[in-house]
């Protein structure tokens, strides 16, 4: 190995990024984490208390139902935000008037920050001032009301990420699409197959490192969304949207319980691992298996 | 295996026409080559045969039955592409039984089937790889194991060899070869060498610009090509075309060229008034004594022959012979002409006289 300065200084800026706004927080985060520490209770100091927050989280229902909920809302968000981006992107990679448009406005809702999300699908969502509750009423006689009916509530997390995120799946997907050689399509078209068993043999294994890459993306961000929700039903009615993000934040700011927080968020890290990890060996590392007769 | 006819076929892009009304007649088991130039129109023609591009006019009919519409999966055609379009996500295992896995063969079949492909093409220690782990001579082999399991009625084959070193070309030629004279599918094979298709046919379609220039027998385009572009493209190293006019001379016909030399044609040529040209194939002339004189320019020695290019007058033309000649660039040499060896073009239409 030859020694490589210039290497190391470019690389630098970087380093020193990634140290103070990653890898710093990280270990303090977890430092914390095993410490009673609330500044602004009774004794503001910090505690250490060892393996205490972990242990009280595994008795915490609140918690426990928290992280039900996330896994529910991830699940059925990103299984939905996949398949509609991919039905997206096929439709995008047919020619049709005006799909350069379509294909440029559709990525808007990716520029709204989430805040501004959850606030204007709350307006729309609110009962009596709402639009949407408005035409449900008049064209279904549905009334929608997300202060009460928890499931309304939940589905409407979930239709609200799918909103948000799809585009994003629809562009990655897109480009993958788009990168495609097209030899091995028509050579499936040749061999015999029809469109779905092209689908099935030849287009899903071919994108395949594309849709994995995107499902490990938005599981993540699914996992640890706080603010639209927060916005759109403060994580209510009861307890049925407060997915696990807000649960922490509850805990650390209006009841500034740091160390709790903290414990919570190193579990809520290590299980999106977990996750992340399990997906891996069941889509990826099943590939080198040998041929299939 | 079935006969193919291509009946007046066109091609249009838009408004752009790209093939303007061919017409092949395929008879059964026959190996095929159409060849041209780059940008002629052959993988288009192809393509339009299985049916991945729609034909503009005219027909294609396979073993009878036209397929204008037909799908590809149902011209029960098999094809080999030039960067071989294998599933880079298959085994080659995989890759060789899909079609048949697709017909919903059952599994020992496919097995039994891709087993004796396999051994057909030497792949037999291949099949548990993937794609990306083989050479290109190897994944073109798996490319042609996918065609021959297939069983097909016709071959296809777009440039397979193009991607291939200049000796693996030569092996796979062979090959390719062997295996129609083993399964006697009728075949048709894209290629822009003309020697790949010299080699290899057994009957040749010259295509320019989108038209057929000629159909015939290797040695047929090679005696008699029907026109200039033909006489040019077939043949390597290529012939030799010296512009000029006919003219009685003594009681004989000869050719003088726009630049004076005479050169001598076959006894009985009618005499032309139009200008025509006169093509001689390198390896047609020969150095001889009491020839003509010409004084050479460049030689290219490739040990089995050399290649001489001189002026004869002030026309230049390239010799080919077999004999080592002793003499360097700037001396005068003697070269002889068989007459009976000559082609005559008309030179306004470059049609053959
Ligand atoms: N999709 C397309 N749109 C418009 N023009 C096309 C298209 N595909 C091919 N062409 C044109 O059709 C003509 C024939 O193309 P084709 O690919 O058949 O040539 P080729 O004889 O196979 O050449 P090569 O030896 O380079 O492969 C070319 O002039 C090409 O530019
Ligand atoms: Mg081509």
């Amino acid at each position: 190995m030859r020694p490589n300065t210039v290497g190391w200084l470019m690389l630098a800026p970087t380093i020193a990024i990634l140290g103070i706004f990653g890898i710093i927080p990280f270990i303090y985060v977890l430092y914390v984490s095993f410490h009673q520490w609330n500044p602004f209770g009774a004794s503001p100091d910090m505690i250490y208390n060892g393996a205490n927050n972990f242990r009280r989280l595994v008795f915490d229902t609140e918690f426990l139902t928290s992280i039900a909920f996330t896994m529910k809302f991830a699940f059925f968000a990103v299984l939905s935000e996949i398949a509609l981006g991919y039905l997206l992107a096929q439709l995008f990679m047919k020619e049709f008037p005006g799909r350069g448009f379509f294909r440029t406005i559709h990525t808007l809702p990716l520029i709204v920050a989430p805040i501004v999300v959850g606030s204007v699908w709350r307006l729309m969502t609110t009962p009596s001032i709402g639009i949407i509750p408005y035409l449900l009423k008049s064209w279904f006689g549905y009334d929608l009301n997300i202060g009460r009916d928890a499931t309304a509530a939940f589905a409407l997390t979930v239709i609200m990420d799918i909103w948000h995120w799809t585009p994003l799946v629809t562009l990655t997907l897109l480009a993958a699409l788009l990168a495609l050689p097209k030899e091995p399509f028509e050579q499936a078209q040749i061999d015999g197959a029809n469109r779905r068993q092209i689908f099935w043999h030849v287009t899903l294994p071919m994108i395949r490192p594309a849709i994995l890459a995107t499902v490990f993306i938005r599981l993540m961000d699914a996992l640890r969304t706080v603010d639209e929700v927060w916005m759109l039903t403060s994580g209510g009615p009861g307890a049925a949207t407060r997915f696990v993000g807000l649960h922490i934040w509850k805990i650390v700011f209006p009841k500034t319980d740091y160390g709790y927080g903290a414990a919570i968020s190193v579990i809520v890290l290590y299980l999106t691992l977990v996750m992340c990890w399990l997906l891996y060996v069941a889509l990826v590392a099943r590939r080198e298996r040998k041929r299939t007769f | 295996m079935a006969h193919v006819t291509v009946t007046d076929v066109t091609k249009k892009y838009g408004a752009l026409p790209v093939i303007h009304g061919v017409g092949i007649d395929i008879a059964d088991g026959e190996f095929v080559v159409l060849v041209g130039p780059s940008g002629c129109g052959k993988s288009t023609l192809l393509r339009m045969i299985a049916g991945l591009e729609t034909i503009s006019g005219g027909t294609v009919a396979i073993g009878g039955r036209v397929v204008n519409d037909v799908l590809p999966k149902d011209r029960d055609i098999a094809m080999v592409f030039q960067n071989y379009a294998l599933y880079p996500h298959k085994t080659v295992a995989d890759n060789m039984g899909f079609p048949l896995k697709l017909k919903g063969a059952p599994r020992s079949e496919i097995e039994a089937k891709v087993r004796k492909a396999a051994d057909i093409l030497d792949l037999g220690k291949l099949l548990d790889r993937y794609p990306k782990q083989l050479s290109g001579g190897q994944r073109q082999r798996v490319a042609m194991g996918r065609a021959i399991v297939r069983d097909p009625q016709v071959f296809l084959f777009d440039e397979p060899l193009s991607n291939l070193d200049a000796k693996l070309r030569v092996t796979m030629r062979v090959e390719i070869k062997e295996l129609h004279q083993r399964l006697k599918t009728t075949t048709i094979y894209v290629t822009h060498d003309q020697i790949e298709a010299m080699t290899m046919a057994d009957k040749i379609v010259v295509m320019r610009d989108g038209r057929v220039e000629q159909i015939g027998a290797p040695l047929d385009l090679y005696d008699r090509p029907a026109n200039v572009f033909v006489a040019g493209f077939i043949g390597s190293p290529s012939m030799n075309f010296v512009p000029g006019r006919l003219s009685m001379a003594s009681g004989q016909v000869n050719f003088v060229s726009d630049k004076g030399t005479v050169l001598p044609v076959p006894e009985g040529t009618p005499d032309h008034g139009e200008p025509v040209i006169y093509g001689i194939r390198p390896e047609h002339i020969d150095v001889r004594p009491d020839g003509l004189s010409a004084r050479i320019s460049v030689l290219e020695p490739t040990g089995s022959e050399t290649q001489i290019f001189a002026h004869l007058g002030g026309d230049p033309v390239m010799a080919a012979v077999r004999d080592r000649v002793a003499v360097t660039p700037g001396d005068t040499i003697s070269f002889r002409i068989d007459p009976y060896r000559a082609h005559l073009f008309e030179a306004r239409s470059g049609r053959r006289l």
